[in-house]
């Protein structure tokens, strides 16, 4: 005390020192997580890519952090912190997951004070969302989503074949390597990168973080060039118990506007099914298929409202092919031609322009 | 003057033969709470606190809306189904600006307001050891802090149970628990609240020994909470924001949840102590080192 009263300006010391644990702690903690490499035994790209194929998860549990910044000169919709389930494609968001199988899920959207969820158990599927109190309930068709499609692996294929059978699968379009392992949510786990082989696919690369012990992927980044992923989805936690099976029990609480509602829920605008137009198409395959449609009524260009301003602000480019407008962020293109056509894809604005010419 | 008689109370135990160690008394957190509780200003504070509910309740009474539209605020829409919900209402209303305000007024009157009264002199003449009056300041505002909040949740509670009923509480999942563990879940809501109001008293009091107008204190205290929250909802500075002493207020939705969400509340709480320890040592740097002019 002795010391303190000589020198009175010793005592800054002690907030100094608090503010300098509790800075370099978190920082610590942060570095100590980053370089823990897991020391796992080596395993091949195209064994890593077979091991996706034959994932077998019972149930788990967990908290998933999705990011995106695609880059788009979008306008926000609706007001950060709402649990909307059409806000995922931008900043960040926090997703609550429960899986029992593939009949009972839930995945439940966190907002400030608000919670929006999706639970589906055996043929009911249900979306709730808090802010509004409103509930939609959808009956699935018998033996919904039971069939995944063929996948080129089968479980009487040796490892090895398994593996050469998943790397052929994909080789021709898509050169895939492996990287050291990482630990994700606690779990080690192997990394997996994938890129395409064509120049005009605007993804650069999508890194798989795959849980050693499961064959699940624990994180999926999708870099479009810059150092950071203009995409990313990761689990933060997980635990691989049974769920509650009440987590999978949804009744409507009192209070609640219920609808019911057919399977799939109608688009926000029409895009003029019947009258004349053609349904979308896809022009490609893989990595740069786009998708090609007629612009819906009052999203032209040159017509008039409060899209179509925005519209007009977008650079103008022109070819043999015609002339439109273009919008391009880090993952995606979108080209909005004169003659009412919306072209979209993960591929430069050139290869846009090329399949709006055909 | 309150304040000098407390002064003179702690002169005629210092007057008295020096006693052998004993326990701590609370004497002097006792008339600090007095003090507090006792002065006219604060009074008619806590009233404004205890009206937000009461005006929320009776405002949603009359018009009486349907229930379920999604209009308003959060839990706006849910009152009219469950009283309980007012409380829950009123704790979100008041959370950006009427609980700060709150708290910034005691804490920035802790050192400041006996500096400017000239009290200050007379408290630590008696043999009050500095280190031990911050303790007490600090204690007598988690004190208020606490009650604060508690204050407008209880009314809030009252007010909805009279004019709305109760019943089972629709939690954010959509699931119905027991009113019971509703009123477990709002009163850990309030606890958290409280811990991040008391992070906020301690970066009070510690603006409170750096001058000795309290009022300029407490205006010092909301304009750092309000600038807070403005950083807080641009979207540009998101790597600030988890360092922000506001950014976790909101986590208290997440006792709402089914099952409770801990991560962001443990951030939370991990935040709140933070600012609270940096703080308090730090009123303690200033206050434990200067001279005490007035």
């Amino acid at each position: 005390m002795s010391g303190w009263s000589r020198r009175p300006a010793l005592r800054w010391l002690v907030p100094g020192i608090v503010v300098a644990l509790v800075v370099g702690g978190g920082a610590a903690a942060n570095a100590i997580v980053a370089s823990d490499e897991p020391d796992l035994p080596p395993r091949t790209a195209a064994e890593l890519l077979a091991d996706l194929h034959t994932v077998q998860v019972g149930a788990l549990s967990g908290t998933v952090v999705q990011t995106a910044d695609l880059g788009l000169p979008l306008p926000e919709t609706g007001h950060p912190g709402d649990a909307d389930l059409g806000g995922l494609w931008s900043g960040s968001n926090t997703l609550r997951v429960w899986y029992d199988g593939p009949d009972r899920a839930r995945v439940a959207l966190l907002g400030t004070l608000s919670q929006s969820d999706i639970i589906r158990n055996g043929r009911d599927l249900w979306i709730w969302n808090s802010s509004k109190q409103q509930a939609s309930h959808r009956v699935l068709p018998e033996g919904f989503a039971r069939d995944p499609g063929t996948p080129p692996v089968h479980p009487s294929m040796s490892p090895q074949e398994a593996a050469d059978a998943a790397l052929a699968a994909v080789d021709q379009t898509t050169e895939v390597r492996a990287d050291g392992a990482v630990r994700v949510a606690g779990r080690d786990a192997y990394q997996l990168v994938i890129s395409p082989r064509d120049e005009s696919s605007l993804v650069e690369s999508v890194r798989l973080a795959i849980d050693a012990e499961h064959g699940l992927p624990l994180r999926v980044q999708v870099f479009g060039g810059g150092p950071d992923p203009a995409f990313e989805v990761r689990f933060t936690q997980i635990g691989f118990e049974r769920p509650d099976p009440e987590q999978f029990r949804f009744n409507p609480p009192p209070g609640t506007e219920v609808t019911e509602e057919d399977l799939w829920p109608s688009l926000p605008f029409e895009l003029k099914p019947g009258a004349g137009a053609e349904r979308p198409t896809v022009v490609g395959e893989g990595w740069t298929s786009v998708l090609v449609a007629e612009l819906p009524d009052g999203l032209a260009p040159d017509g008039d409202g409060e899209l179509a301003g925005l519209l007009a602000a977008l650079p103008r480019v022109s070819g043999d092919w015609g002339s439109g407008r273009v919008v391009s962020g880090s993952l995606f293109s979108v080209l909005l031609t004169d003659d009412g056509r919306v072209l979209l894809g993960a591929v430069t604005p050139e290869r846009l322009t090329e399949v709006a010419g055909e | 003057m309150s304040a000098a008689e407390v002064s003179a109370a702690d002169l005629a135990v210092a007057a008295r033969p020096p006693r052998p160690a004993r326990a701590p008394s609370t004497r002097f957190l006792r008339s600090e709470l007095r003090l507090i509780f006792g002065r006219r200003r604060n009074q008619a504070g806590l009233g404004v606190l205890a009206a937000v509910p009461l005006v929320i309740a009776v405002a949603v009474r009359i018009a009486n809306p349907e229930p379920g539209t999604g209009e308003g605020p959060d839990f706006f829409s849910s009152i009219t189904g469950n009283g309980f919900f007012v409380a829950l209402a009123a704790l979100t209303v008041s959370l950006p600006l009427f609980l700060p305000l709150a708290v910034a007024t005691i804490a920035g009157d802790s050192i400041a307001g006996e500096a400017n009264a000239g009290t200050l002199r007379y408290l630590l003449t008696v043999p009050v050891h500095r280190t031990r009056a911050l303790l007490v300041k600090f204690a007598a505002i988690v004190t208020f802090a606490v009650t604060a909040t508690l204050l407008v949740a209880g009314v809030g509670l009252l007010a909805g149970l009279a004019l709305f009923g109760g019943g089972p509480v629709t939690l954010l999942s959509g699931v119905q628990v027991g009113f019971g563990d509703g009123l477990l879940r709002l009163l850990a809501v309030c606890g958290y609240l409280a811990i991040g109001l008391c992070a906020l008293g301690a970066l009070g009091l510690f603006v409170s020994t750096l001058t000795e107008q309290p009022i300029g204190a407490t205006i010092a205290v909301v304009i750092l909470t309000v600038t807070s929250f403005v950083l807080d909802s641009i979207p540009q500075l998101s790597w600030l924001h988890p360092y922000l002493l506001t950014h976790w207020w909101m986590s208290f939705g997440d006792l709402l949840r089914e099952p409770v969400f801990l991560p962001d509340l443990r951030l939370g709480l991990l935040s709140a102590g933070a600012y609270a320890v940096v703080f308090w040592t730090a009123a303690w740097a200033r206050f434990a080192g200067r001279d005490i002019t007035s």
